[in-house]
């Protein structure tokens, strides 16, 4: 589909304010949408909409993408091809992340894909910069307090030291 | 290079746009994708685009002109034809722009000139537009502003007005007092900025605001301080109760109208300041065919912001597509997030969602953070790196 084509694109542009056209995010602290599959994004708006994830950005217009329709907005970001993120990583972060890696796995998969059925999402290809705040805010419990679904990988990344998330991001972020 | 004498004729459909900021690039870029058929011409007499969001830092010296610059040519690519020349007056009946001599011909005008100064509002600064500094226009007046700030001598005054709403950017001013406070109290400990607001309190993320000044001592804020008149011979402004403040450095950022070609061209309200709109295609309730977005607008429940702007550039690209090929309009809203930089690493934002109510732009929710921090700041940039792509990119 193109990036103006469907009955979610008149919605879904405005988005690229922060998440770049059709999705494609070129910054480091956004998440790309583009090719996201669609049962996670609208998980994640109806959580945002609902205030349990919390954000001040995206908790308005998680209520605008519902406003609008939610599930045409998520038809049209899954029909975009994904490009992965152009920010790149330390070559040496990505080596000690990948050694690292074998945690995330269990859940994620051994490409890191993410799994419909246990509700994990893709991590490959986002940009560096937003894996790892999402992964300090699991460890603070900032990212849906209170959530026993994500007790399980909060408590991992409890375990986790700062730099070695920024290294687990790298890598994740690396993967194709 | 073309001229307009080179788009004398149109043979296809034809969308001009009168302005290459913020609305208008996002709108000549939007009309090409939506419908690669259609030409687009876009008129701005600038060959650089500076940003007004994040030049603030300028002043500070947190970031530098260049990194806020950018031209037109990715535009050129999508096919827009970039005209660097001044729209000097609008001929609805014949459908046709002026530039000079010269006229283009349109099926469908996109006209975002933002704002001008209301210089006759305050005595002296008519004749003296050279030497007092606005910088609320990104470009040459941001850089002066900075080297005056950086020339001050420390136990220098610094002042900055602020003109009553609405005007470009609430937030604006509030942020900017951060920015100059911050670079003071890091480089010349003894000054202090006075800030003379016409409005009785800081119009915009007010609690935040307070909270981030507590950083900053050197802060002496008036409200209610409406500035009438200024005297660059003696540096001194006079404001409505009669006080005189001196000054070394001054920054008056004058009352705002729609920029002057929606004035001349009758496109503003009995106000003559503002232009009002259909909230669905943004064509004006004056002149048929003729649409008007961003700063030059009023009636919707939404800030003069970049982001609006861009927005609405977007909404009436596809409006004018689907009214160009009697298609039905689209309905859409738009959403607005003003992130405020609070000193060199730390921000705080207001976002605002919304939705269409009866023919009309209704607001969902706003909602501030909970505070300012880094991550915010870090968030400014993911947005304004894909902002200023969406526009230009
Ligand atoms: C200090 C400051 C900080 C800001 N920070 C933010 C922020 O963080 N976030 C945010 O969203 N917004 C911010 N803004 C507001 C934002 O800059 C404006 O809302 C935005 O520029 C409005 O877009 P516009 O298209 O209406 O006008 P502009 O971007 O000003 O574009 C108008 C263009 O039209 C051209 N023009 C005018 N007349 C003619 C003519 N007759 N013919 C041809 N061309 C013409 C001008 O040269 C200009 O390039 C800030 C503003 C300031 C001053
Ligand atoms: C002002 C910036 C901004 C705008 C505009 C914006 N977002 Fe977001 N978005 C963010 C930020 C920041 C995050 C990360 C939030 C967090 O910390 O959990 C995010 C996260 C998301 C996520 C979760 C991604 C993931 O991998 O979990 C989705 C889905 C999303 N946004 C969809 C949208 C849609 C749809 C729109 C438009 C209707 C939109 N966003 C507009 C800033 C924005
Ligand atoms: C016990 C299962 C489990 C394990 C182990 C796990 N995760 Fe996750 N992860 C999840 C779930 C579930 C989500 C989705 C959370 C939600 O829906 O809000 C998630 C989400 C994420 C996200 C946010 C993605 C996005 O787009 O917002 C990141 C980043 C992440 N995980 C990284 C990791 C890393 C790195 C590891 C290994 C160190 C890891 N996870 C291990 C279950 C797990």
């Amino acid at each position: 589909a193109g990036p103006l084509d469907g009955p979610g694109a008149p919605t879904a542009v405005i988005c690229s304010a922060c998440h770049g056209f059709a999705g494609q995010s070129q910054s480091n602290t956004m998440p790309i949408l583009a090719g996201m599959a669609s049962w996670y994004f609208k998980k994640a708006i109806q959580d945002f909409a609902a205030g349990k994830r919390t954000s001040p950005e995206m908790e308005p217009y998680a209520k605008q993408v519902v406003q609008f329709g939610l599930d045409d907005v998520a038809a049209y970001f899954a029909a975009q091809k994904r490009t992965v993120t152009p920010v790149t990583s330390d070559p040496a972060a990505i080596e000690r992340g990948r050694a690292a890696a074998a945690q995330c796995t269990l859940c994620h998969g051994a490409s890191g894909k993410g799994d419909p059925a246990k509700g994990v999402p893709d991590l490959t290809g986002q940009p560096p910069g937003y894996l790892k705040s999402q992964m300090l805010l699991f460890k603070a419990d900032k990212r849906s307090p209170g959530d026993a679904q994500l007790k399980v990988v909060k408590a991992l990344m409890a375990t986790i030291p700062d730099e070695q998330l920024a290294d687990l991001a790298a890598y994740w972020s690396s993967v194709r | 290079a073309p001229t307009a004498a080179d788009y004398a004729q149109k043979s296809g459909r034809r969308v001009v746009v009168i302005g290459g900021g913020w609305g208008g690039t996002t709108a000549a870029k939007y009309v090409r994708l939506a419908d690669p058929s259609i030409e687009v011409v876009l008129l701005e007499p600038n060959k650089q685009f500076v940003s007004c969001p994040f030049s603030n830092l300028v002043l500070s010296g947190v970031r530098t002109i260049d990194s806020i610059t950018f031209g037109y040519d990715r535009l050129r690519a999508h096919g827009v034809r970039v005209l660097h020349d001044t729209a000097t007056a609008i001929e609805p009946d014949a459908k046709r722009v002026r530039v000079g001599n010269d006229s283009l011909p349109y099926d469908r005008l996109i006209v975002s000139p933002g704002v001008e100064f209301q210089w006759e509002q305050v005595e002296g600064l008519a004749a003296a537009q050279d030497r007092v500094l606005h910088a609320w226009k990104a470009g040459p007046q941001t850089v002066e502003l900075a080297r005056q700030l950086q020339a001050m001598p420390d136990g220098g005054v610094f002042v900055l007005t602020i003109p009553p709403a609405v005007y470009r950017c609430p937030p604006g001013p509030y942020e900017r007092t951060c920015q100059v406070a911050w670079y003071l109290k890091n480089n010349k400990p003894k000054s202090k900025l006075i800030v003379l607001d016409a409005n009785p309190n800081i119009i915009s993320k007010t609690a935040l605001f307070r909270a981030a000044w507590a950083s900053y001592p050197n802060i002496e804020y008036r409200g209610s301080n409406k500035v009438v008149k200024v005297d660059p011979g003696t540096r001194e402004v006079t404001t409505e109760l009669g006080d005189k403040v001196k000054y070394d450095v001054l920054n008056l950022i004058p009352p705002q109208r729609a920029g002057t070609i929606a004035v001349s061209a009758d496109l503003v309200g009995a106000d003559k300041r503002w232009c009002e709109v259909n909230h669905l295609t943004y064509e004006s309730v004056k002149h048929k065919n003729i649409h008007v977005i961003g700063d030059s607008t009023i009636g919707l429940p939404v800030p003069k912001s970049g982001n609006i702007a861009n927005a609405m550039g977007k909404i009436s690209a596809l409006a004018v597509v689907s009214l160009l090929s009697d298609k039905p309009v689209p309905p859409m809203a738009p959403g607005n997030t003003c992130y405020s930089w609070v000193s060199d690493r730390e921000a705080i934002a207001v976002v605002n969602a919304y939705k269409i109510e009866g023919g009309k732009v209704v607001q969902i929710e706003q909602k501030l953070t909970p505070g300012q921090s880094e991550m915010w700041a870090q968030n400014a940039v993911g947005w304004a790196t894909s902002i200023w792509q969406d526009m230009l990119g």
